[in-house]
């Protein structure tokens, strides 16, 4: 046993070798926050840093794009999402069901998002609700701590005003792709890269270089949420620490003009066609309607791959601009070709007369004329007003194919107008070195017959027969059609002007232009004109109609009504004219497929626009030619 | 009676409460530097919450101070007792927070017993010991009655599951027991049985949570976004604080909500972040003097009732600091457990400041007596 002393003193020694323990606890921890905090304190300190500043890219702001008149066709409108990063999602189920509350949605249908967005990495955000309003913007942003998880994503939308006006010039943006990717970065290496969105189509590819900006970036603090910090009571983000700024894209001022865009939508209506109006004495695109048409709005978000398959495959092709990326046999619209040629060549004058009986044979094939009991004598002015095939047939046995060929090329036919769009298709005309190396086949008399009325082998985009028109107007000058004047920043500078394109100048009799002028004036207003009744009011309207073959017909069924033909079977609708035939200005080629006649189905088209042009623009010429128009008939009435 | 009382104000021991109300200070200034930026206003105001439980806890520390050892004494058992029985009411119908029963309610009263059993296990050891075959050191065979004391409540808070209180109360025993002259050779093979014990209780008896611990601890590495997160986001506090610290309310993990926890588990990482070595420095010789003061209490009263209380409640302050302390720095596994008078928490406030009265009760009755 010990004594109590002994068991004091023996506790003493118990409790010292506690207190010993506890120094050397201490001592350790000591030295392990040495470690820390001297060692590698440096690092740990730049880690820290690193930590709360995330590096965000600020993406740059497309460049505007406005009409002649400086209305604005495409804007940039930021757009609100509520998402949710799986990471942050502390309670889950708190989350959801406050959001859903915010949301006005369903827990179960944000659960269901949720899940089929699980394989994706899980500091991603997960879209959960496109545009929300400010209110909900506003909501979740201020209750941030009682929805950990949730947050809103801003987004610039492209947006085009008109919606599907248009749309096939002003085209589209979405995700760059894979492959595009390299061939971009050839071009640009900085300002492209994986992620952007860029113009895919019309005038927002084309001018992609211009109206995107560059992307700059920030650098926010954020917490280990991912929050971006709120200083309580205001909404103020600390942010910008160092970062890059942002330069917007430039902003482009087209020829367009809005007004004349939505009446030529308006009047294809729900037709499958084109028009575009050109200024002929600059080759300035006023209008470009091509339907069915898009929303191009629609791809700026990224169309889902459902969407994207019912777009692409619709057999109606909406994606598909059908004044340039589309051609047709220009039927009798080419007639003035031929009888520009035929002038040209001294082969026929004015007065140079065939009989048409209705039909013609060449070799063992008879041809027709769309009159089946013929015109009878019929000089070039009334073959051209009343468009009779025979006199063509007839003439052509003198022209022949290349002949015709050359002065189809000289008016920009079977090559590309160098409009800035892309995917333009060329047309086609036909020579016998082209036939030989295509086919190894010799040219036929017959085939001369068949192109001199611009069927056959003939084919001409809608853009190219305005373009043609546009010739015939100002006398033989071929303008390259465009439709960006200016290019500016945001400030207002101005730097890239756009000036009118002289492509090439024919030289030509003036008395066969004037006489071809004179001709296509009164095929509008000649009471015997095939547009006569589509000659509209007080725009001295100057034109030619066309038909366009979709298949080979028969003699029988050339004559049976196009109207009850399957839609497939049907010709198609052309007109090309300018105005005023005194003075002119503007040309106006249209389009419509399966519209049977050019007089029914694109002649009103045509009227309607170049009506809509006189009025805005020239309102007092307007006024003048109503007026002589007026006096004329009372004169006729009076007769 | 009039008289005693008078004497024991005209001498009463302060040092107890001024040293840990020292320690308080700091703690309270970094619970406001680590909160008062955050958006959540409960949490902003968390530190007006924590100056009034200290006081509340410090009132009930000075009224414990009153009781005299003897009644302590007396009642060690049937305080114990009833506290197992407020443990197994936890388990029966406790309230979940956290995914954990802890809470045991009644009404507006919110108790959490198995705070209390770490007082109420040191009474009831030190009564057992200074009653049993006191100044024979202490074999195997004294040890199996002890240990079943301790384990008992020890493995109802594990069930909790609490692990980081369990582990508490087998350390406190661990320390009462060494303090009551363990023999050398029982420590061996008690080491050995422990760490047989230890493995089997990892594969078997611990929630896959508590393993993950484990594991992240062993390689933090590993996954630093999931159960390594905290454990590096902490060290990286820590270790950005470097010498002198980032200033007072300068912490951006804590702040920025890197370090999760950051007004409970985690003090310590933001009290480094901001004033460094140096400032954890003088924390910590606080600590140290608050630790020996209870050390020389424990040699200095003859009673080994007395002081196997003083060395269990060092016991309690000590482990708690150590492994709150080695956790934030990564040489333990993060077990949640506060950092005494610094993390925030009314119930282990209230356990410190009991602590702290009986201490200061014993130091008292010393000089009386």
């Amino acid at each position: 046993m010990f004594s109590e002393e002994e068991i004091v003193k023996m506790h003493r020694e118990r409790a010292t070798l506690i207190g010993n323990a506890v120094l050397i606890s201490f001592a350790i921890i000591l030295a392990r926050l040495s470690y820390l905090q001297i060692l590698k304190g440096e690092q740990l300190y730049r880690w820290s840093l690193q930590n709360r500043l995330r590096k965000e890219v600020v993406r740059a702001p497309r460049g505007m794009v406005y009409e002649r008149n400086q209305e604005l066709l495409v804007d940039n409108v930021p757009r609100f999402d509520a998402v949710i990063t799986p990471q942050y999602l502390k309670d889950r189920k708190k989350t959801l069901k406050k959001l859903a509350h915010i949301l006005e949605m369903k827990v179960e249908d944000i659960e269901q998002i949720l899940k089929q967005n699980a394989y994706q990495a899980k500091y991603k955000s997960v879209l959960i609700k496109k545009n929300i309003s400010r209110k909900e913007v506003t909501i979740i942003e201020t209750e941030n701590s009682k929805v950990p998880g949730a947050s809103v994503e801003t987004f610039i939308s492209r947006e085009y005003l008109d919606k599907e006006v248009g749309a096939h010039l002003l085209g589209y943006i979405s995700e760059i792709q894979e492959q595009q990717l390299d061939r971009y970065r050839k071009r640009d290496n900085i300002r492209y890269k994986s992620g952007d969105f860029i113009g895919q189509f019309g005038l927002e590819e084309q001018m992609d270089f211009d109206l995107r900006g560059t992307d700059g970036h920030e650098f926010v603090e954020v917490d280990a949420l991912g929050r971006k910090k709120i200083h309580r009571g205001s909404d103020y983000f600390i942010g910008g620490v160092k970062g890059k700024p942002v330069v917007p894209g430039h902003n482009l001022k087209l020829t367009i003009d809005r007004h004349l865009q939505q009446t030529g939508y308006e009047a294809l209506d729900q037709k499958m066609g084109s028009v575009v109006a050109l200024d002929i004495h600059t080759g300035e695109i006023l209008a470009m309607i091509s339907r069915p048409s898009f929303d191009p709005s629609r791809f700026s978000r990224g169309i889902s791959s459902k969407n994207w398959d019912v777009i692409s495959n619709d057999s109606t092709h909406p994606l598909r601009n059908r004044t340039t990326q589309e051609h047709y046999p220009p039927g009798s619209t080419f007639k003035v070709i031929a009888a520009i040629a035929g002038l040209e060549e001294g082969l026929i004058d004015e007065k140079t007369e065939y009989y048409c009986p209705g039909k013609f044979k060449s070799g063992r094939r008879m041809f027709h004329c769309w009159k089946k009991f013929g015109h009878q004598r019929v000089n070039l002015q009334r073959a051209l007003r009343e468009s009779c095939n025979i006199y063509f047939y007839k003439m052509s046995t003198l022209l022949g194919i290349d002949t015709l060929a050359k002065y189809a090329f000289s008016f920009g036919f079977g090559k590309k107008t160098g409009i800035a769009l892309p995917r333009e298709v060329s047309g086609l005309i036909p020579t016998r070195e082209w036939k030989l190396k295509k086919s190894g086949q010799k040219w036929q008399r017959g085939e001369t017959l068949s192109c001199v009325i611009g069927q056959s082998y003939i084919l001409a985009s809608p853009l190219q027969i305005a373009q043609m028109f546009a010739a015939v107007a100002n006398g033989g000058k071929l303008y390259r059609p465009y439709f960006v004047q200016e290019v500016f920043t945001n400030s207002g500078k101005i730097l890239k002007r756009f000036e009118p394109t002289l492509k090439s100048k024919l030289t030509l009799k003036k008395k066969t232009m004037r006489f071809v002028r004179k001709s296509l004036f009164e095929v509008a207003n000649h009471p015997k004109g095939t547009a006569y009744f589509r000659r509209g009011v007080g725009i001295e309207m100057a034109g030619k109609t066309g038909t366009s073959q979709v298949m080979r017909l028969d003699a029988d069924s050339l004559y049976e009504k196009c109207e009850e033909l399957p839609l497939k079977e049907r010709r198609h609708g052309i007109f090309g004219a300018f105005a005023p035939y005194h003075d002119p200005k503007i040309a106006v080629a249209a389009v419509i497929e399966h519209g049977c006649s050019g007089s029914k189905s694109a002649a009103p088209v045509v009227e309607k626009l170049i009506t809509a042009y006189m009025k805005k623009y020239h309102p007092k010429k307007h006024e003048k030619i109503k007026r002589r128009e007026r006096g004329r008939s009372q004169k006729t009435a009076t007769l | 009676m009039q008289f005693a009382f008078l004497q024991i104000l005209k001498k009463y021991d302060t040092s107890f409460f001024i040293i840990a109300s020292a320690i308080f200070l700091i703690g309270i200034l970094n619970l406001y530097s680590g909160t008062h930026m955050d958006s959540n206003m409960t949490l902003a105001n968390l530190y007006k919450r924590q100056l009034i439980l200290y006081l509340f806890a410090i009132l009930v520390g000075l009224l414990i101070s009153f009781i005299r050892p003897k009644a302590l004494y007396r009642y060690s058992y049937a305080i114990y007792i009833f506290n197992i029985i407020l443990l197994a009411l936890v388990l029966w119908v406790g309230d979940k927070g956290m995914g954990a029963k802890r809470w045991l309610v009644m009404g507006p009263i919110r108790i959490q017993p198995s705070e209390l059993m770490k007082i109420s296990v040191i009474l009831a050891l030190a009564r057992w010991y200074s009653g049993h075959g006191s100044g024979t050191p202490l074999n195997l065979k004294g040890l199996i009655i002890p240990f079943i004391m301790a384990a008992i409540p020890a493995i109802m808070i594990i069930i909790e599951p609490d692990l980081g209180t369990g582990l508490i109360i087998l350390i406190a025993f661990a320390v009462i027991s060494f303090y009551r002259n363990l023999k050398l050779k029982t420590m061996a093979i008690l080491f050995i049985l422990a760490l047989v014990g230890g493995t089997t209780m990892y594969n078997f008896g611990l929630e896959e949570y508590q393993r993950k611990r484990i594991v992240s601890f062993l390689d933090p590495a590993a996954d630093l976004k999931g159960s390594g997160y905290n454990a590096h986001q902490s060290k990286i506090a820590i270790g950005s604080g470097q010498l002198f610290g980032k200033g007072f309310k300068k912490s951006s993990q804590a702040s920025l909500n890197y370090l999760p926890e950051n007004h409970t588990d985690f003090v310590f990482s933001v009290f480094n972040e901001e004033h460094g070595f140096f400032g954890s420095l003088v924390l910590i010789i606080l600590y140290i003097v608050l630790f020996f003061r209870f050390i020389w209490l424990s040699s200095a009263v003859v009673n080994l009732y007395e002081s196997i209380i003083a060395i269990g409640i060092m016991s309690l302050f000590f482990s708690h600091t150590i492994i709150n302390i080695s956790m934030t720095i990564g040489l333990l596994p993060i077990v949640g457990l506060p950092l005494p008078l610094m993390s925030y928490g009314g119930s282990n406030l209230l356990t410190f400041g009991i602590g702290l009265g009986m201490a200061t009760g014993i130091s008292n009755s010393r000089i009386l007596f």
